[in-house]
């Protein structure tokens, strides 16, 4: 797996979702404990002062309890009095207000007993005061100096003593205003650092997305065109495309399925029942197999079957499927439906005249050897007969008798011959086709042996280049060496020694449009010539025609079967013979076989 | 075998060819004794019979109703006492696959009919004048066909 579908890996994107998404909960959740924390220590801090601010506050009430006092030492005037109560009353709020402010500090709580206990004594000290006063008696000056010294050092020592207080509160509130400052100062990094990861992530996001939309369009946008040349496709090549999986046995049909079946698309609901009802009732058991190959052995197969369509028409359907596995892990089975019924209905008819040909052929060839086989056993008779009578009777026979005689004979004879080249070409046809590597040269000298007496009689002379060696059935190339040369031999010129020349070469196939073969084949064009006779030029196909004769049959005896079993020899070797002739030129005759 | 007279025997179902062979035997002057047979079902019964005094040489004919003369070779060689007997194919037709299976099947020689009489009695004189141990020692597909 490379690096960029590793990156593209859904695993990988939900890992780093996972991963944003711990950082952005851990940064939020230490910024919120941060804000908590400062809002803690911005209390501590407000409390601080508080406490602070109340210390003064109790330090001047004592002040203005002093004040009173004395003023109503001074005056003896009950207005002080009343502002007197009024500062204590105001001083034992204050050191409930205080009592609760310090509630958690321990060493605060301590000195605040502390300071009661001395406002207390204070108190009590000033109340003896009061009460001296107010009795009116005569002034135990001795006494109340005391009193008043006392109350002056009971004074000091609470005021010494607030101050401490004051003092430890205002050590409380630098090192809590300094703690309130560290925090403060850290608070915009760590909201900085929570928004910078959040655009991060963010701006991530968004790139990604972006990037999945786009390859999601385009993705989108190819297949939308491959599914409309899909359909377009189906239409035109007469096929359709279905999915069946196998687990949930749902189908999906492509719209020309159901127009290969003859109904509207989605006309109705694709299921297996749905489409058995389309299927030829002798053909059902096809689909059956198929399906059951396909749920058991999870293997498809081709199927070949009938559809009757709503109109009645049969078609001729073809099925290839093959499974595929989803991304839920089901096996689906997607399947191609080819309407072959053209295809097949021509196949069809062209195997039936194909069985209808090979049958009259194969009638024909025995009915050919049969005939002449049959026949020549009658005829083998009549000449054995004849001989019989002509050998032991001839005397008994008048002059003309026996000249019929002779006539009778030379019939017969023709007769024969007549046979034996027919069931000769229909034996070319019959014998089995065995191939083997055989060098022409000594075939074509074999047959000039065969020929050896009519070469001499006619004084022929046979002018001949190198042949090739060559795959071909011996003893029919060596038949089709003699029948041609014995044919040169017998339409020579009367006057004239025959030469027959018989060359080779080599040629493309593609040079020749009747050879009609892949390009790349060579043929060997061997050329037999001769000074003969020749022929008209019109008259080039004909002659290869089976008992098609140019000549008299007085003037040139023979049965029309040589040139026919020479062609019927080359087509044996897959090649082709033409015959070129000019009248009173002479004749030459092409022969093409393939090189192998 | 020159002293003796040689025994020669023909099954075939054709009356005209069992003609010509006797009369052609009657013109060669070479001692024989011939006998003819009309069918394989007749040969083979014969052939059979015990103590029964068997030909030097047998003509065959192939195309015979009943048991043809492929049927009867077959039967003969596969016989030990019969598979002695010097064999020659006596036929109208000479084709390649029948001449191909009766020199597998052991046949000394194919005749093929002649259509005159002289060559008949000429090519008879020939098969019964052959010395078979040297015949059928050096008896190959090529010499198998007697022909004129």
């Amino acid at each position: 797996m490379n690096l960029k579908s590793v990156f593209n890996s859904s695993l990988f994107l939900k890992s780093i979702f996972a991963a944003s998404l711990f950082i952005l909960i851990f940064i939020s959740t230490f910024l919120y404990k941060h804000s908590v924390g400062l809002n803690e220590s911005s209390k501590l801090l407000v409390h601080s002062h508080k406490v602070h601010l109340e210390l003064e506050q109790l330090n001047s009430t004592l002040k203005d309890v002093e004040i009173n006092q004395t003023g109503y030492f001074i005056s003896r005037d009950t207005i002080f009095i009343k502002a007197f109560n009024d500062s204590r009353d105001k001083v034992a709020k204050s050191l409930k207000t205080l009592n609760y402010l310090v509630e958690d500090n321990l060493t605060q709580r301590n000195n605040l007993d502390i300071l009661q206990q001395l406002i207390t004594q204070r108190y009590n000290i000033l109340f003896e005061n009061s009460i001296n006063l107010t009795d009116s008696i005569p002034l135990n000056a001795k006494r109340f100096n005391k009193s008043l010294v006392e109350g002056k050092k009971l004074m000091i020592s609470i005021r010494t003593h607030i101050n401490k207080m004051a003092d430890l509160e205002q050590l409380y509130m630098v090192e809590r205003e300094e703690r309130y400052k560290n925090e403060s100062f850290f608070t915009p990094f760590y909201s900085m650092l929570l928004l910078l990861f959040s655009l991060i992530v963010f701006v991530f996001s968004y790139f990604k997305i972006n990037k999945d939309l786009e390859s999601f369009k385009k993705a989108n946008d190819e297949l939308i065109i491959a599914t409309e040349s899909m359909k377009h496709a189906e239409e035109i090549g007469g096929f359709s495309s279905w999915q069946w999986n196998v687990q949930s046995n749902t189908f999906i049909y492509s719209d020309n399925q159901y127009r290969l079946l003859g109904a509207e698309p989605n006309s109705f609901v694709p299921s297996n029942e749905a489409f058995l009802e389309f299927v030829h009732p002798e053909d059902k058991h096809i689909i059956a197999n198929g399906e059951n190959k396909a749920v058991n052995d999870k293997e498809s197969s081709v199927a070949f079957y009938r559809i009757i369509r709503k109109d009645g028409s049969i078609r001729y359907f073809r099925s290839i499927g093959r499974f595929l596995t989803n991304n839920k892990g089901n096996k689906i089975l997607i399947g191609i439906n080819n309407d072959i019924t053209d295809q097949y209905l021509i196949s069809k008819s062209l195997e039936d005249r194909n069985q209808e040909l090979e049958k009259s052929n194969k009638e024909l060839a025995s009915f050919n050897h049969v005939a002449s086989h049959d026949l020549q056993e009658p005829l083998r008779k009549i000449q054995t007969f004849i001989s019989r009578i002509y050998e032991k009777e001839s005397y008994n026979l008048s002059e003309t008798g026996r000249e019929y005689f002779q006539r009778i004979q030379a019939a017969a004879n023709r007769m024969r011959i007549l046979i034996d080249d027919l069931l000769l070409f229909s034996r070319t046809n019959k014998i089995e086709k065995v191939f083997e590597e055989a060098d022409l040269n000594e075939l074509l000298t074999s047959a000039e042996l065969e020929l050896v007496q009519t070469i001499e009689e006619k004084n022929a002379k046979i002018n001949s280049t190198s042949l090739p060696t060559l795959s071909v059935i011996p003893f029919q190339i060596q038949q089709l060496f003699i029948n041609l040369i014995a044919n040169s031999l017998k339409y020579c010129k009367p006057d004239v020694d025959p030469i027959i020349t018989i060359g080779c070469k080599i040629v493309k196939a593609k040079e020749f449009t009747f050879l009609n073969q892949n390009t790349n084949t060579e043929y060997y064009k061997i050329t037999i010539s001769d000074n003969g006779l020749g022929f008209e030029a019109e008259y080039a196909e004909a002659i290869f025609t089976l008992f098609y004769r140019l000549h008299n049959n007085s003037d040139y005896p023979g049965t029309g079967i040589g040139l026919a079993i020479c062609k019927k020899i080359v087509e044996n070797h897959k090649g082709k013979i033409f015959a070129n002739g000019i009248l009173g030129v002479g004749a030459s005759f092409d022969i093409f076989l393939p090189i192998k | 075998m020159q002293n003796e007279i040689i025994r020669v025997m023909l099954a075939d179902d054709d009356e005209d060819d069992r003609l010509f062979f006797k009369d052609a035997f009657e013109e060669i002057k070479i001692k024989t004794e011939v006998s003819t047979l009309k069918n394989g079902i007749e040969l083979m019964n014969f052939l059979n019979q015990p103590k029964v005094i068997l030909p030097h040489i047998l003509f065959l004919d192939l195309n015979m109703p009943g048991k043809t003369g492929m049927d009867c070779l077959r039967e003969i060689k596969s016989i030990d006492r019969l598979k002695d007997i010097a064999i020659a194919i006596y036929s109208t037709s000479a084709s390649e696959e029948d001449i191909e299976e009766t020199f597998v099947q052991g046949a000394n020689v194919y005749i093929k009919k002649p259509h005159e009489f002289s060559a008949l009695k000429k090519i008879l004189e020939d098969v019964i004048t052959i010395n078979w141990q040297y015949h059928t020692s050096g008896l190959n597909r090529d010499n198998f066909l007697l022909s004129l």
